[in-house]
């Protein structure tokens, strides 16, 4: 594994400002390439409206709740491919292009040569717009963007991703290739 | 029995209208309706048939909107759980990562 970021853990324990999010449309083409894709995007109204319905009694929703309470915008964008090479590099130019203007850095960058994995975590602070936090997670059959806008406790975020992803079903844009489409159950 | 005729014919017995039986009549016929009162408009409106109407209305203008919205505020619900669980696991994949190269170098 090569560690291209020697960023301590404790890097990502903070928080991030708020601001604008990136614009993640320059993906939506690869729904159709893509054997599963789930597509997220939850804007303020969205956010709170969604916040509104989590129960209190839950603690991983309770911590959800509290976690989300300052945040703008949650847009999450992944994409499953049936074989390698179905992407490429250049889809992720644009949303590398915004994650190149200042006031956005990264402060982890993991490529693991065995798993073929590349992930990397930018945060944008400071100054009067700050933006919040982006992940791009790619891998040879899968892509993963995730763009946080607002305050947030990354480490709280880190606990409750230590939880997994919860098999849910949500609805996902049309694929024009409904064969290959398996659904999150 | 003549007595029971004497008395049918009496009171069977044909009789005039009053004189002026035609005016009141026209008359009554040319006022306008009285206004109903609020009961009587209420009575009117909870008559079965009506009733059903102010059933389908209220259905249509309040429980179908709060049906439309809890269905939106569940899925928002759902989506922000997939989100933040999404967002929350590629974050702590890194840190464990991170961590895991940390204690390869420290053991070299």
């Amino acid at each position: 594994m090569k560690i291209l970021g020697g960023f301590a853990l404790f890097v990502l324990v903070g928080t991030a400002g708020y601001g604008q999010a990136l614009d993640l449309k320059g993906l939506e083409k690869l729904a159709a390439k893509a054997s599963d894709s789930t597509e997220v995007a939850l804007d303020g109204s969205l956010l709170r409206l969604g916040a509104k319905f989590l129960s209190a009694d839950d603690p991983d929703q309770a911590k959800v709740k509290k976690l989300v309470a300052e945040l703008k915008g949650i847009y999450v964008k992944t994409y499953e491919f049936a074989q390698e090479g179905e992407y490429a590099e250049s889809d992720l130019a644009s949303i590398r292009n915004q994650l190149r203007e200042p006031g956005w850095s990264r402060i982890v960058g993991v490529k693991s040569k065995k798993d073929r994995d590349n992930t990397e975590i930018y945060l944008k602070t400071g100054g009067s717009e700050p933006g919040g936090l982006a992940i791009v997670c790619t891998n040879p059959k899968e892509l993963v963007v995730v763009n946080i806008v607002g305050k947030i406790d990354l480490d709280e975020l880190s606990e409750l991703g230590d939880l997994g992803v919860p098999k849910i079903d949500i609805e996902k844009p049309k694929s024009t290739k409904p064969a290959d489409k398996k659904d999150h159950d | 029995m003549s007595n029971l005729e004497d008395d049918l014919r009496i009171a069977l017995r044909r009789e005039e209208p009053p004189a002026d039986f035609t005016e009141r009549v026209l008359a009554r016929l040319n006022q306008p309706p009285a206004e109903p009162t609020w009961r009587e408009r209420l009575a009117v409106l909870m008559r079965p048939p009506r009733l059903q109407w102010v059933a389908v209305a209220v259905i249509v203008s309040v429980i179908i909107p709060a049906g439309v919205q809890y269905r939106k505020g569940e899925r928002a619900k759902e989506q922000l759980l997939f989100a933040v669980r999404v967002a929350g696991t590629k974050l702590h994949q890194a840190q464990h990562k991170v961590a895991e190269t940390g204690r390869m170098g420290t053991r070299l």
